[in-house]
């Protein structure tokens, strides 16, 4: 019998794990798998449609009109001289991405215990492959907010993009981690506490209304905006406007308290994933 | 011979009855408690230890010592515990206690067709399903037409959505995915049992392929002694969570385990 020095095995699994142990090897390991939940992830959404990926451009649309008409129209509710199209249009892209990455990660357990229970794999693949999937959603609605952009900018319209808009991969990295840790919070409590996907839900539905996404920060009484610094989706919002429309309000302490509690997020939400991973087939 | 999977002391611990009745907040206090290694504020007084009696152990202090190329049958009655050994090495759920070393790659076969989407064709799936198997994309396509023809499923049906098949072709496919992956370590638990006669005995005299022509190590529960006797060389008997019958020929662990279930019933 030979015995093995204990680095000659290729795994070992024990009872205890390691806090900090992101496995991040494996994972490059299964990157094919990322691509394969990705492509299955779009694929699968439009088979048997008609108008097929076009749904990602109509559904914002229909926002941008019905939320113009009752924000703009009705409630007159500024936009800080944007074009009512650009404005909503470019609101409801940005915040249907974050609640995208967040809603799909949150349901990852749920979603997936028949497989999960079978097969091993990196289970992070899964809610990357989401993000990764609003994320390209995202870039469909972007490319016609483009044309938008340049034929208002060509029927002189008062928006001015900046150099900063260079910036915005950046942004999205920012605000589709932010969507995705609190999505993974939600994924790893949900398995042990239904509830709370009832509250994500209504919860979700609710917060659009406390961002910047119908309205402008600067329609915000001055009294209020204390409070938009503690939601980490305001500083993404109001920034996009500046760098691509030209005009908006943020504060440098907002952009920093959005910075830092995203990572601190991600952080948590990693944890608790890697935590749940290991054993919510026995709880589900 | 060289140790393949190496296993001490694995316990699996289960709790009975009701989970999760807790509170959220309740759960955090004790979470943070455990984190901290302050006493936790929600322990019932008088309890020391956390494993009572409500619950009970799936596997108590396993040790096993797989060598390079065995083919071993995993026997004992329902609830004997051997698909929570088989869940443990294939990572699906961690051990309570104890841990086991790997040498090489495992692909576990727990079911076939993990991961099919009804509305991906046959050949969409398989890259699929080969890939949440943990074969990469190349490897998938250099071996398409070998599996396709393995899963006798001709090619009218192979681009038509899975839903559509019939539950024999459905597992025939599944099966064909499962058969080309390579690993040196395969784990499987009562899959063979897939397709009509003619099919199960190509699936059978696969599966006796991969593991003896390529010196696999094969870990493997069915309850039917045919197979078993057929594929495997080895043999260890499970009783409440615990191995009864060491590792032997397979034949000698085949008749421990009758007489066992004789003394039993």
């Amino acid at each position: 019998m030979v015995i093995m020095e204990p680095e000659q095995w290729d795994l070992t699994v024990s009872s205890r794990h390691k806090l900090l142990d992101f496995k991040l090897r494996e994972l490059i390991r299964y990157r094919d798998l990322i691509l394969m939940f990705f492509w299955r992830d779009f694929v699968t959404v439009y088979k048997q449609t008609v108008l097929g990926p076009l749904w990602y451009i109509i559904s914002p649309l229909c926002s941008t009109l019905v939320y113009a008409f009752a924000f703009g129209n009705i409630a007159g509710i500024g936009t800080d001289g944007i074009p009512s199209l650009l404005f909503y249009y470019g609101g409801t892209m940005l915040w249907t991405y974050f609640s995208t990455c967040l809603n799909s990660a949150s349901g990852i357990f749920l979603a997936n215990a028949d497989t999960f229970g079978k097969v091993y794999f990196p289970r992070l693949a899964v809610p990357i492959a989401t993000t990764f999937s609003s994320l390209f959603k995202m870039l469909i609605q972007f490319a016609m907010l483009m044309v938008f952009l340049v034929y208002f900018i060509a029927t002189g319209s008062p928006v001015r993009p900046s150099a900063s808009a260079l910036l915005f991969p950046l942004m999205l990295l920012w605000l589709g981690a932010l969507g995705t840790g609190v999505g993974m919070i939600f994924s790893a409590l949900t398995t042990k506490y239904r509830d709370l996907s009832h509250v994500l839900a209504l919860g979700l539905q609710l917060a659009m209304y406390i961002t910047p996404v119908v309205y402008p920060l600067s329609q915000v009484p001055e009294n209020f905006r204390i409070y938009f610094y503690f939601n980490p989706v305001s500083a993404p919002m109001e920034l996009f406007r500046i760098w691509f429309y030209g005009v908006g309000t943020v504060p440098n302490e907002m952009i920093m308290i959005s910075l830092v509690s995203t990572a601190v997020i991600v952080f948590v939400g990693l944890i608790l994933f890697y935590q749940t991973e290991r054993t919510f087939m026995d709880v589900i | 011979m060289a140790t393949a999977v190496k296993i001490e002391n694995l316990s699996k611990y289960y709790r009975l009855g009701v989970i999760n009745n807790g509170v959220l907040w309740q759960d955090m206090q004790s979470y943070f408690a455990r984190l901290f290694n302050v006493e936790d504020p929600n322990k019932e007084i008088g309890r020391e230890e956390v494993y009572d009696k409500e619950g009970f152990w799936a596997l108590s202090g396993i040790d096993l010592e797989i060598e390079q190329g065995d083919r071993v049958a995993i026997m004992g009655r329902n609830g004997a515990g051997k698909s929570t050994l088989l869940r443990i090495l294939s990572r699906i759920t961690v051990p309570t206690k104890g841990c086991f070393h790997v040498k090489g790659r495992i692909a576990s076969l727990l079911e076939v067709g993990t991961g099919f989407h009804r509305e991906l064709t046959g050949r969409e799936n398989i890259f699929m399903n080969g890939a949440i198997l943990g074969m990469k994309r190349r490897e998938v396509a250099r071996k398409l037409d070998e599996i396709i023809a393995f899963s006798e499923i001709d090619h009218h049906h192979i681009d038509t959505p899975v839903k559509r098949y019939s539950s024999g072709m459905y597992v025939r496919l599944g099966f064909a995915i499962a058969a080309h992956l390579e690993s040196e370590i395969l784990i499987a638990d009562e899959v063979l049992a897939v397709g009509d006669i003619a099919f199960r005995q190509k699936a059978i005299g696969k599966m006796n392929e991969l593991s003896k022509e390529y010196g696999r190590t094969v870990l493997f529960v069915s309850h039917m002694p045919g197979i078993v006797y057929q594929l495997c060389n080895k043999g260890i008997v499970l009783e409440h969570g615990k191995v009864t019958v060491e590792m032997c020929p397979v034949e000698e662990a085949g008749t421990k385990y009758l007489e066992l279930i004789g003394t039993v019933e």
